[in-house]
């Protein structure tokens, strides 16, 4: 245990290496691999497809693929073992690769992040469990960026609202754990959205499941307990369903749009070679080295995280200013090439031109990959659709009546705009507005039915499942203070948080930004707002006065929790909660000497988004942890998620992808 | 006993089991916090629907689903559907993952518990699934509206049903009757829109309007959009849109 240490991504990073490594070592001579698609992504994150040949891995092979061959005596599976429908094509393909092969084969499976008992049970009914030697491999939190943490959990979205299915809380809850068990406990868990509560819940029950191992001397590894940590200030937790407008807005930030335009998985996206040029061999970004076999075609991977010093400053911007900002790269670029004329005379000058001049054009093939970038998308942004897509976005956001938009959103239909985005539209009216009116939405229904074809019919009942498409009820509909009883289930107030909490911000300044609102140009997102109920409450009760809403309680510096904001929080969606973890107080004391000198140092607020978060509130999220320091309050934001999503990945959960026509 | 640390109430529990005194060790069971350890134990206690209730406690979908795919096997259907339907995660779950696997389970599970609309929304997909015959397609979506029939709340959905009917049984006669018209390639992007000109089939009835006038059947098209009331507005868009991509400026 190193309690003192505040959290450190790569560190996570690096143990994920060594363990994946570890056990591919265990597997003795050279191997075929076999991975579940979607875990391919963030394993190349931290480890290289050289790195695996090194370790004995002679090709790898998609799960999904059904094409493992019998090249390799060993056979090592790599896959998630939560979903039933992984575990029968595993079992699957061990039948088949044991049928059709000549020589005996040793089948090895390492379940992420752990061998479940049903995992165990298919396998036994297939009759291969005896053959194969299961391991786990407990991979919990990614690191995406120093700062973003994520499970890449791609179906938690889906899983949590569709299905409900509560796997991904429980993963979760594991997740967060093994933080606990590392830096010591959350001091305080606050929070919002049932989902949020379910995971606090899991969070204090698996504490007292851990010490009742101890009092066994079962485990007998961790000594004292958990203590309340040293270098954690708390635990924010989020859940999506609190805020899903958030999620259904067009991002506007660079980040944002590449996501919406290109898509991102793992900080890797794959855009067609002819719009960025061909893969340039010595810029280093180009080294999409785990990408398996399969063909390479025109699509061109390339990296999105912050080895890229350019990157790194553009991603958060707002995109109207990326032009600008680009241009003041391009022309610092040119000055310094041009400065080797005069300023190069001596040899000695000239060596350390020469020196520098790696890190020049490394600068400079990323100035042209982002410049290309941005070209293609500004092509989107400027289409006569796009922006008509973002006058009703912004229309709906404001809370204009949404009835006067529904002429727009018939146009868009029949002009055939592609239905994610008109789906996009709907949730969003219906969310912001507490449904939508009956006879409206058998319009709409209608419409898309003929528009799109009938299988979305079962898309349509897909989003009402999921709450995102619904028609508005006198029962559910509002929540006013004095119907407190049934604060269970009731939906976001849109109105009186828009007031209250000052989402809508005409006058953002999008180059020198003063407010998170910025990232979707004059809307701040509620999740983050909330966050900030609890971060910055001077702030937000600034913003809210001056803007004329309820000026809420007076200045409460030194609360922690909701205070002031009870109110306004109680107006939106599901429970909210705010526990404290103490420690048995011996311990507590054995640890305040052991931190003695540590105080005062930077403390880390972990934000947890359950469900997914977007790349437009990440940026927000970056900013309020700016002006943070900048008010001189040492804290570190750090944001866990279960995965990253955007409207286009919410809404897909819901559609239906076959036709009548077959394919 | 309870408080004081050092005890395994599993343990404990187990040994009250072995005694005979079941209540004891159920009672005793409540003490011990290990989830993990609670089920099995429970389970062979014969204690289903506690053991259901402490897995789902634990938040841990594994135990869980060890938990449902015990009591399926042992107990008759009807019994089974019971003891999840008062659990609204058990039910999900047994949902969730009879979705790929086992469709009759859901369908007798949608049907114990009058849930029409997820009942009929499985019988669409099916319809979906059987794309190669547009008979029995037509047949699982009659039986699909049919599930509709005397409830209200769906009209839209059945009507909407019931024009898909209609529809494959036109496109099937557009089929036979428009010859294949090589000029008709690209034009539409819509998912589920096949480039070859012949196959109608699949296409919504905006994609088969608009396929119509762009190949000179405008007076097919007229009819269909009558038959199916587009509105007017929707109408104009897809042919302008249609002579537009024909290049018919006339």
């Amino acid at each position: 245990m190193a309690p003192l240490v505040s959290i450190n991504p790569a560190d996570l990073a690096e143990k994920a290496r060594r363990d994946i490594l570890q056990l591919l070592e265990g597997v003795r001579g050279k191997k075929n691999l076999v991975i579940q698609k979607s875990l391919s992504g963030p394993l190349s994150l931290f480890v290289k497809f050289s790195t695996l040949q090194e370790y004995g891995v002679d090709k790898v092979f998609f799960l999904e693929n059904d094409n493992v061959d019998t090249s390799q005596k060993n056979v090592v599976f790599l896959a998630r073992g939560e979903k039933a429908h992984n575990i029968y094509a595993m079992a699957e393909q061990i039948k088949r690769v044991r049928r059709d092969s000549q020589t005996e084969h040793d089948f090895s499976v390492f379940w992420v992040p752990r061998r479940t008992l049903v995992s165990d049970q298919i396998l036994e009914e297939s009759g291969v469990l005896g053959e194969a030697s299961i391991l786990e491999y407990s991979l919990y939190f990614v690191p995406l960026a120093e700062d973003v943490l994520s499970l890449e959990y791609n179906d938690a979205f889906s899983d949590l609202y569709l299905r409900k299915d509560p796997s991904s809380i429980f993963l979760s809850a594991k997740a967060l754990m093994t933080l606990q068990e590392k830096h010591g406990l959350f001091p305080r868990i606050t929070g919002k959205g049932d989902n949020a509560k379910r995971l606090a819940d899991l969070l204090l029950r698996m504490r007292s499941e851990v010490s009742a191992g101890d009092d066994m001397m079962s485990s007998g590894n961790s000594i004292l307990g958990l203590t309340p940590s040293a270098s954690i200030e708390s635990l924010i937790i989020v859940d999506r369903k609190v805020d899903f407008p958030t999620a259904l807005l067009t991002q506007l930030t660079y980040e944002g749009l590449i996501d919406e335009v290109f898509g991102i998985q793992s900080n890797q996206t794959e855009i067609d070679s002819s719009i960025i040029g061909a893969a340039a061999p010595q810029s280093s970004q180009a080294s999409s080295s785990t990408a398996p076999s399969g063909p390479q075609s025109r699509m061109r991977k390339i990296q999105l995280d912050n080895s890229d010093s350019l990157y790194t400053t553009l991603r958060d911007s707002n995109f109207a200013i990326v032009g600008p900002l680009l241009n003041k790269v391009a022309r610092r670029l040119q000055t310094t090439y041009e400065s080797r004329h005069t300023a190069a005379k001596t040899t000695a000058e000239l060596r350390d031109f020469v020196s520098k001049l790696p890190g020049y054009q490394n600068e400079q093939a990323s100035l042209k990959l982002h410049t290309n970038l941005a070209e293609e998308i500004i092509k989107h942004t400027r289409s006569d659709i796009f922006s008509r897509v973002l006058e009703v976005q912004q229309n709906m956001a404001a809370g204009a009546d949404p009835a006067t938009q529904h002429d727009n959103i018939d146009e868009l239909i029949a002009r055939d705009v592609p239905l994610r985005s008109i789906l996009r539209l709907l949730c969003l009216e219906s969310t912001l507005s507490n449904g939508i009116k009956q006879k409206d939405l058998d319009i709409f229904k209608r419409a898309i039915v003929h528009a799109y074809g009938a299988q979305h019919l079962l898309t349509l009942s897909a989003l009402e499942k999921m709450g995102l498409l619904t028609v508005r009820s006198g029962g559910l509909a509002s929540i006013n203070p004095t119907a407190r009883g049934q604060a269970a289930n009731t939906y976001t107030n849109y109105q009186t948080a828009r007031k209250n909490l000052a989402l809508i911000f005409d006058e953002v300044n999008e180059s020198e930004p003063d407010d998170i609102a910025y990232v979707f140009s004059g809307y701040a997102p509620l999740s983050v707002r909330i966050v900030q109920c609890i971060l910055q409450k001077q702030k937000i009760t600034s913003l809210s006065s001056q803007r004329g809403g309820t000026p809420t309680a007076g200045t409460t510096n030194a609360t922690t929790g909701w205070k002031p904001f009870e109110d306004t929080v109680r107006q939106i969606r599901g429970a909210t909660f705010d526990e404290v973890q103490k420690g048995e107080e011996k311990a507590v004391k054995a640890r305040q000497i052991l931190s003695g000198s540590a105080h005062g140092a930077e403390k880390t607020v972990v934000v947890f988004f359950l469900g997914g978060v977007t790349r437009a509130e990440i940026a927000a999220l970056r900013f309020v942890g700016q002006q943070m320091k900048e008010e001189g309050k040492g804290r570190k934001i750090l944001i866990c998620t279960t995965g990253i999503v955007n409207g286009d990945g919410v809404i897909g959960a819901a559609i239906e992808e076959k036709g009548f026509g077959g394919k | 006993l309870q408080g004081k640390r050092g005890i395994s109430f599993e343990e404990v529990a187990r040994a009250a089991y072995d005694e005979g005194r079941a209540r004891l060790a159920t009672e005793l069971l409540d003490y011990e916090p290990r989830a993990g350890k609670q089920v099995p134990l429970l389970l062979s206690m014969k204690e289903d629907g506690i053991a259901l209730d402490k897995a789902i406690e634990s938040g841990d979908t594994d135990l869980i689903y060890h938990v449902l795919l015990h009591m399926r096997k042992k107990l008759p259907q009807a019994s089974f559907f019971r003891a999840i339907n008062s659990r609204p995660i058990a039910s999900s779950l047994v949902e969730a993952s009879a979705i790929d696997k086992d469709t009759e389970l859901l369908k007798d599970l949608y049907y114990q518990d009058d849930r029409r609309l997820d009942g009929s929304n499985l019988l669409v997909s099916e319809a979906i699934l059987a794309s190669s015959n547009t008979q029995s397609q037509a047949d699982k979506l009659k039986l699909a509206s049919k599930l509709l029939a005397d409830s209200k709340e769906y009209t839209t959905h059945r009507t909407a049903i019931d024009e898909q009917i209609k529809l494959l049984k036109y496109q099937e006669t557009l089929e036979r009757e428009l010859p294949p018209n090589p000029v008709a390639t690209s034009g539409v992007t819509s998912p589920g829109a096949t480039t070859d000109s012949s196959i109608w089939k699949g296409l919504s009835i905006n994609e088969t309007c608009f396929r119509l006038i762009r190949t000179g059947n405008s007076k097919r098209a007229s009819k269909l959009s009558s038959d199916f009331r587009i509105p007017e507005k929707t109408f104009w868009w897809l042919r302008l849109r249609a002579l537009v991509a024909k290049r018919d400026w006339a």
